[in-house]
């Protein structure tokens, strides 16, 4: 059946309505928590947030806020669908991912609500795609009760320093191990992997060190793999924050400016790995 | 052993550990007084690379003391690990100010530490085997033919044939021209393959001295390694090598640097009364506008040929008769300290290797091409 | 039985060269068919290919300086060959800068056609490079196999959008499915949709205009009488419409393409010197 070109009218109720000029403020920073093929999205009055979760153990999330959008209208409290992610950026990147000066591709995003597929209206140099993306019910969502008052350790970074060591991160190793410390070496992330161990050092007075909060020596283990699909947020990002807490829980927040200078962040929380036994320091 | 490499040194020192992965899966260390030896040979013992830093490469260079009992210590690492460390040349050349290189042989352990932009330190500790002393005995003097080329020439050179080509044959033709051509193997169709042939004129290169009508096919890729460190070095490449069968070797020189590789080239199997353009020799003139045009009596020959719906096969290829290896005195001695390995190519006669090598500078002229066996199991 | 030619202009050999690289990526084997004045390249082995099939014809005037064929017999004056597209291309690849590329069709031990390039060097003589690529003769009893094929009798025949558009579209719907459906009407409007479980994709183009063909009786009454709005469609298989438009390096002068209806897509992409026709069926 031929999908109407017409995006419906604003008049109509629609649980979720949005409207961006340029698609690539949205499809670049979903491109940053891709590791699933599914995501929750969750809309309020304040903006998008899209999570992708694996493993129980990591949660990445994207928030979009409502004034990135040229139009954002939520018609109740809170609407939340879960949807491939896969497939949403396919169609969210339908003209190209390239971006050419001066062309962008426009995108209206509505949704009925429950049990409805989710619309999408692309438009570039005259061109308009439409596409229905079925929807599912959203999953629950890992909470990690990770708040600032419970934070131990912290430091933000330039993510220059940081986009390098994580591309050539030695995954033949299972964990990545990071030491926050008020001493040396104040920020180390190892790996153990077959050829031996590594160890990158970051001194607290380096000139990629923005901040540095680290109040006790900790040393906490991740699985390396969950860990890995945060370079695409690293990548796209200017500054990082790295936050630890009693328990060992990561916070990793990246701050991503966007072509018109916006401001968006993307998360990762991680669980430390608990099942390792002592590796070599 | 400790030594540091400063500045532009540590991307020359990663260039090198990229040229010596393509030869082997492990990397030999083997610190000397006069300077830092890397080697790697390949699994079928076909080829062998050996980089010699001079100590004045280094910022600091200490070799480690070596008593009257004791040797210098040597040990061996897995490639994948070294070369992990240098595998982003550009990101050395941007953040790297310096390399440190330890070996701690009581902690079992290879230090190399980067120094690198903004304060940051990266630690690698790799796991080392301890190792006899691998070396290859050969002789560039005793060589027939010697040719000399900026490194750039021959990169323009090998662009002509794909990446994935396994073997090329160099050869010598009339008018002093050297030739190169891509090897096809006996059991691939030769009527279904592509033959590609360049050839140089003598006065592109630095200079010739080659036995006329002298032609050898060695392994391509290994090759590839050395070409693309030379190229970026701005070194010009000596080839010395003699008859089929036996080794050629590449050599780099500079102040600071020593390179060789030693690769196993094709035995020339087939007899002198085949026909001029099959592999492996190169009779063929220089091309020329005359070439013998017979498709007529092809054609001729198609047309009337009776039968159903193909067309007729081409002509056959006459083939080259695979005939047993030839048996030398050093056959023997290759039972004794051979280590099975797949060869990557049966062809190969592999680079055999005797005994365990006396410590020491690698001895003159001798008549065999041995490759020491580094031989932990043995005595 | 005879064949030789040069082009000596760098324009006209990178020309070449990037046909020969659009008609590499569509078949793995074609026929070379070579005539006083043209060159084609054929494919029509459809089983082989999915059922597509391929006629690209070039004017060797435009290209060669130097061009000499003598065909198997004077009433017969051409010749058929069958090779590898990749290969020439490969020959052709690194020759970008040269003085002159000559071909010649030889037959030393099996039939080749060689392709001899001359490079600059900096010594007094050239660089040659030979690239002997296998060639095989086709007997003239099969000719007729290779034929032009006719232009279907089409429901709609239309202009296609800016190919890097068409092109971008394509290469993300071929993530989401396997068949795409073109369709297209006489009003210049053309929808591109593909439809799974999981989601539907449709991008329309308008403004495309059709071109005009003359009819048979000399009058464009095809047209006449005919709901203008209504769309003929075609299911095809995604990939060979992919291969078809990332084998595009320049933008061709006039590319249109003719549905006959639920039965086959027929593309025509025109250059100045060249011009290439490819047949999809479509899916039933």
């Amino acid at each position: 059946m031929p999908l109407s070109a017409q995006p419906p009218a604003s008049g109509e109720r629609y649980a979720l309505s949005a409207s961006l000029d340029n698609a690539r403020h949205l499809s670049s920073l979903l491109r940053a928590v891709h590791f699933q093929d599914h995501a929750t999205c969750l809309a309020t009055a304040s903006g998008l947030r899209v999570t992708v979760e694996d493993a129980k153990c990591i949660q990445a999330n994207a928030f979009i806020q409502a004034e990135i959008f040229q139009e954002f209208s939520v018609q109740e409290e809170s609407v939340m669908f879960r949807i491939s992610l896969s497939v949403l950026l396919d169609c969210l990147t339908i003209f190209g991912t390239s971006s050419l000066p001066g062309t962008s591709t426009a995108l209206r995003m509505c949704y009925r609500g429950y049990g409805y597929p989710l619309m999408l209206f692309l438009e570039e140099g005259g061109v308009v795609t439409v596409c229905k993306i079925n929807t599912q019910e959203p999953d629950e969502l890992l909470d990690f009760d990770f708040c600032s008052t419970k934070v131990v350790n912290k430091i933000i970074l330039q993510s220059e320093g940081l986009r390098e060591a994580f591309a050539e991160l030695d995954m033949t190793s299972e964990v990545l191990q990071i030491t926050m410390s008020p001493d040396k070496p104040y920020f180390r992330l190892s790996t153990f992997g077959n050829a031996g161990s590594a160890h990158l050092d970051y001194p607290r007075d380096s000139d990629l060190m923005e901040a540095f909060h680290c109040s006790q020596t900790q040393t906490n283990r991740y699985k390396i793999s969950l860990l890995k699909p945060s370079t695409k947020a690293l990548a796209l990002s200017c500054k990082v924050s790295i936050r630890t807490d009693a328990q060992g829980f990561l916070s990793l927040q990246y701050m991503i400016r966007n072509e018109d200078g916006q401001i968006c962040f993307v998360e990762y929380y991680c669980c430390p790995d608990e099942n390792i036994t002592e590796a070599e320091l | 052993m400790k030594c540091v490499i400063a500045g532009g040194n540590v991307k020359v020192l990663g260039r090198a550990v990229h040229s010596l992965s393509r030869i082997g899966d492990e990397l030999y260390l083997e610190p000397t007084e006069s300077g830092l030896s890397l080697r790697a040979v390949n699994s079928s013992r076909s080829g062998f690379a050996s980089f010699l830093f001079a100590p004045l490469f280094f910022q600091l260079y200490e070799p480690g003391s070596a008593g009257p009992e004791t040797e210098l210590f040597r040990c061996k690492v897995h490639m994948k690990s070294f070369l992990g460390i240098f595998r982003s040349l550009p990101s050395l050349e941007k953040s790297v100010g310096k390399c440190l290189i330890l070996l701690k042989p009581r902690a079992s352990r290879l230090v190399l530490q980067l120094h690198c932009k903004y304060g940051v330190t990266k630690t690698h500790n790799l796991a080392f085997q301890e190792c006899e002393r691998l070396q290859a005995v050969f002789d560039t003097q005793s060589c027939t033919s010697h040719l000399c080329a900026p490194a750039r020439l021959l990169a323009e050179a090998v662009v002509h044939f794909p990446p994935t080509l396994a073997e090329v044959t160099l050869g010598t033709g009339p008018g002093g021209k050297i030739s190169l051509r891509n090897y096809v193997e006996d059991e691939a169709e030769p009527s279904k393959t592509m033959v590609t042939e360049l050839w140089l004129a003598e006065d592109e290169f630095q200079s010739v001295a080659v036995a006329p009508g002298s032609h050898i096919t060695f392994c391509l890729k290994e090759f590839r390694g050395l070409l693309s460190f030379a190229e970026a070095s701005n070194l010009p490449l000596t080839i010395h090598f003699d008859e089929p069968g036996r080794p050629v070797i590449f050599t780099l020189d500079d102040t600071v640097l020593e390179v060789h590789l030693v690769l196993a080239t094709l035995s020339d199997l087939q007899s002198n009364s085949q026909s001029p353009s099959t592999n492996g020799v190169s009779h063929l003139p220089a091309p020329s506008d005359d070439f013998a045009d017979d498709l007529e009596s092809y054609m001729v020959a198609m047309e009337t040929s009776e039968g159903g719906s193909e067309r007729p096969p081409s002509p056959t290829f006459p083939l080259r008769a695979p005939q047993p290896a030839q048996s030398e005195p050093e056959e023997e001695e290759e039972e004794e300290g051979a280590v099975p390995g797949t060869p990557p190519h049966k062809k190969f006669r592999s680079l055999f290797f005797g005994s365990v090598m006396t410590p020491g500078r690698p001895g003159p002229a001798t008549t065999q091409e041995v490759l020491a066996e580094d031989s932990e199991g043995e005595s | 039985m005879r064949f030789r030619a040069k082009i000596v202009d760098l324009a006209c050999l990178n020309h070449f060269s990037r046909i020969i690289n659009t008609i590499a990526k569509l078949a793995k084997t074609c026929i070379l068919r070579l005539t006083v004045c043209k060159l084609y390249f054929i494919l029509s082995d459809k089983v082989a290919n999915g059922g597509a099939s391929m006629w690209c014809e070039l004017s060797q005037g435009n290209f060669f300086d130097e061009f000499q064929m003598e065909g198997v017999a004077a009433e017969h004056n051409e010749i058929y060959l069958e090779l590898v597209p990749e290969n020439l291309s490969r020959a052709l690849k690194t020759s970008q800068s040269a003085k002159a590329v000559k071909m010649k069709l030889t037959n030393k031990h099996s039939p080749c056609l060689r392709v001899a390039v001359e490079l600059p060097s900096l010594s007094s003589s050239s660089r040659i490079v030979t690239h002997d690529i296998p060639v095989g003769v086709i007997p003239r009893r099969m000719w007729n196999d290779f034929r032009e094929p006719s232009v279907p009798d089409f429901d709609v025949s239309i202009y296609l959008p800016v190919l890097k558009t068409m092109k971008s579209v394509v290469e993300r719907m071929k993530n989401l499915s396997n068949f795409i459906v073109i369709e297209a009407n006489l009003s210049g409007e053309m929808n591109l949709k593909i439809e799974t479980d999981l989601v539907s994709v449709t991008t329309h183009f308008k403004d495309l205009g059709n071109p005009p063909w003359a009819s048979e009786d000399g009058c464009q009454s095809s047209a006449q009488g005919r709901d203008l709005e209504s769309m003929t469609e075609a299911c095809i298989d995604i990939k060979k419409l992919q291969q078809l438009l990332a084998g595009q390096q320049v933008n061709p002068t006039k590319a249109l393409c003719n549905i006959v209806h639920k039965r086959i897509v027929h593309f025509i992409l025109l250059h100045e010197e060249v011009s290439l026709q490819y047949f999809i069926p479509a899916i039933s």
